[in-house]
């Protein structure tokens, strides 16, 4: 029951995301073919507004993936829609793992979207020896590879949108426990919880810190990560953020399988 | 075993008591009118047994088992209104339908919308609310269910189409079914319903046989019931 729970989510997500998707690639492509031109005012002035509006497209697609999961919980699980939702013959459990799941694939393909787009529009082998150099200049310090410092990266830009999506799960499902209908709630504890989740991510680091002075350093000095310190910091948020993740789905669960309250 | 046995239950919002300690066991091959003032607690009682309200207290039992995932598959709901997913066809929602219930009749389903001149290929929300009750209790009684609930079925349509909706339960549903319909429109249902549940004020104050009450208390139950609930 829970591929065809994901199966129309997915299509739910797609109706919805597909605009952006086709908007970002297109103005991508025509960054690309107004670069191949010898530059004139009027096409440097088309090629800037292309950029511009393709940036938008990528803005807009972090953040209606964040947004539109959002609203495709809440209406499926607390709004009307919850009639037919809590009336299927599919576990709570389903119910949200369905949603966890179209909102983790509709991430990973939005961010591999938005590197297609950044490759279609930008890529030549003198843009990519300067990105190279840059990534260079800041993973010397660090002692690792250009490659291994860029997928650390995505992954904990990844993890840190994804906990924010997950702290607003959480906050609808504690909102509309408190009251159903009302947003405000919802708002409330969802910002509640980014904020622990944060402030736990550095209140650990912190402690940390007392064990090591290398991570310690970087609370008392205004220092330049070293490789080892920038390893431990990268692992200790990683595993807090997906610690965080984890056990706030756990909650949602059990207060969705406590039951719910739809007006 | 009774189809569905309600034991004890209560419904507190806040202060406000809903539902104050109710009792009912239904058996199948019964259609029950569920009748009450509005306010009273029908759509309460109905939302509970459905899983989208969490009891204060007591239990309802299908078939022996708390609600959970065996009950929904038994238990065709039509709620009072309109939840489907707009930017759905209705062909989509048929598929839909298929997918999660294994009972559910998509060629009756598709005949019975042919019947009621809807067009599959429309989007629901190209429809009138009208179109879309009518859609949504099509897809209800397409269902082979144990237990069918209606909640207020008559509501919002015209006084025509209202016959043809209780010809489409009565001809829907199989022998061993139960039907709970909740309404205040008594007169219109009258007419097929073998057992009554009076209900006031979340309290059951009276459960009968239909044709039992109309004997005992000289009347029809439209009648006897604005006896009961003069204000």
């Amino acid at each position: 029951m829970l591929i065809k729970l994901l199966k129309y989510d997915l299509k739910y997500m797609i109706k919805n995301m597909s605009v952006f998707y086709i908007l970002a690639i297109f103005f991508a492509i025509l960054v690309r073919i107004l670069g191949l031109f010898n530059s004139t005012t009027i096409l440097t002035i088309l090629n800037g507004i292309c950029k511009g509006t393709m940036i938008a497209m990528i803005v807009n697609i972090i953040i209606n993936t964040m947004i539109r999961s959002w609203v495709r919980y809440n209406i499926s699980i607390y709004k009307d829609e919850a009639y037919l939702t809590h009336t299927l013959p599919v576990t709570k459990n389903d119910i949200y793992n369905s949603k966890f799941i179209q909102t983790l694939i509709f991430y990973i393909v939005g961010f591999l979207i938005i590197l297609l787009c950044l490759f279609i529009a930008f890529y030549s082998k003198e843009n990519w020896a300067l990105l190279r150099t840059v990534m260079d200049s800041i993973t010397v310090n660090l002692e690792m590879s250009t490659f291994w410092f860029v997928v650390c990266m995505l992954i904990i830009i990844f993890l840190e949108i994804f906990n924010a999506i997950q702290c607003g799960f959480f906050g609808l499902t504690l909102g509309n426990r408190k009251e159903n209908g009302k947003i405000a709630w919802s708002v409330l504890f969802g910002f509640i919880a980014y904020l622990v989740a944060q402030s736990l991510v550095l209140a650990i680091t912190a402690i940390e810190g007392l064990f090591d002075s290398s991570i310690m350093d970087l609370f008392k000095n205004n220092i330049v990560l070293n490789g080892n310190a920038f390893i431990k910091l990268y692992g200790i948020a990683t595993i807090i953020y997906i610690i965080i993740i984890f056990i706030m789905s756990i909650i949602c669960k059990k207060l969705l399988n406590k039951g719910v309250n739809i007006e | 075993m009774e189809l569905l046995e309600i034991k004890n239950l209560s419904k507190k919002y806040e202060k406000k008591k809903a539902l104050d300690n109710v009792n009912i066991k239904i058996s199948n091959g019964k259609i029950i009118g569920l009748l009450g003032k509005n306010g009273a607690g029908k759509s309460t009682l109905i939302k509970l047994i459905n899983d989208l309200l969490t009891p204060t207290s007591g239990e309802i039992l299908v078939h022996g088992k708390k609600i959970g995932v065996e009950s929904k598959k038994v238990i065709s709901y039509l709620p009072e209104k309109t939840y489907l997913n707009q930017q759905m066809k209705v062909s989509e929602v048929i598929k839909y339908f298929e997918d999660f219930y294994d009972n559910f009749d998509s060629k009756k389903a598709k005949k019975l919308l042919k019947d009621l001149d809807l067009d599959i290929e429309q989007k629901l929300a190209k429809m009138s609310k009208g179109m879309q009750e009518k859609v949504q209790l099509v897809l209800v009684m397409s269902r082979n269910a144990d237990l069918y609930i209606l909640d207020e079925p008559l509501g919002g349509v015209d006084p025509a189409t209202r016959d043809y909706i209780l010809d489409t339960i009565l001809s829907n549903f199989n022998e061993n079914a139960s039907v709970i319909i909740s309404t205040h429109l008594i007169s219109d249902i009258e007419r097929i319903l073998d057992e009554v549940i009076f209900i006031d004020k979340g309290k059951i104050i009276l459960q009968s046989d239909a044709d039992k009450l109309r004997k005992k208390e000289n009347g029809s139950i439209d009648e006897i019931f604005r006896r009961m609930f003069k204000c």
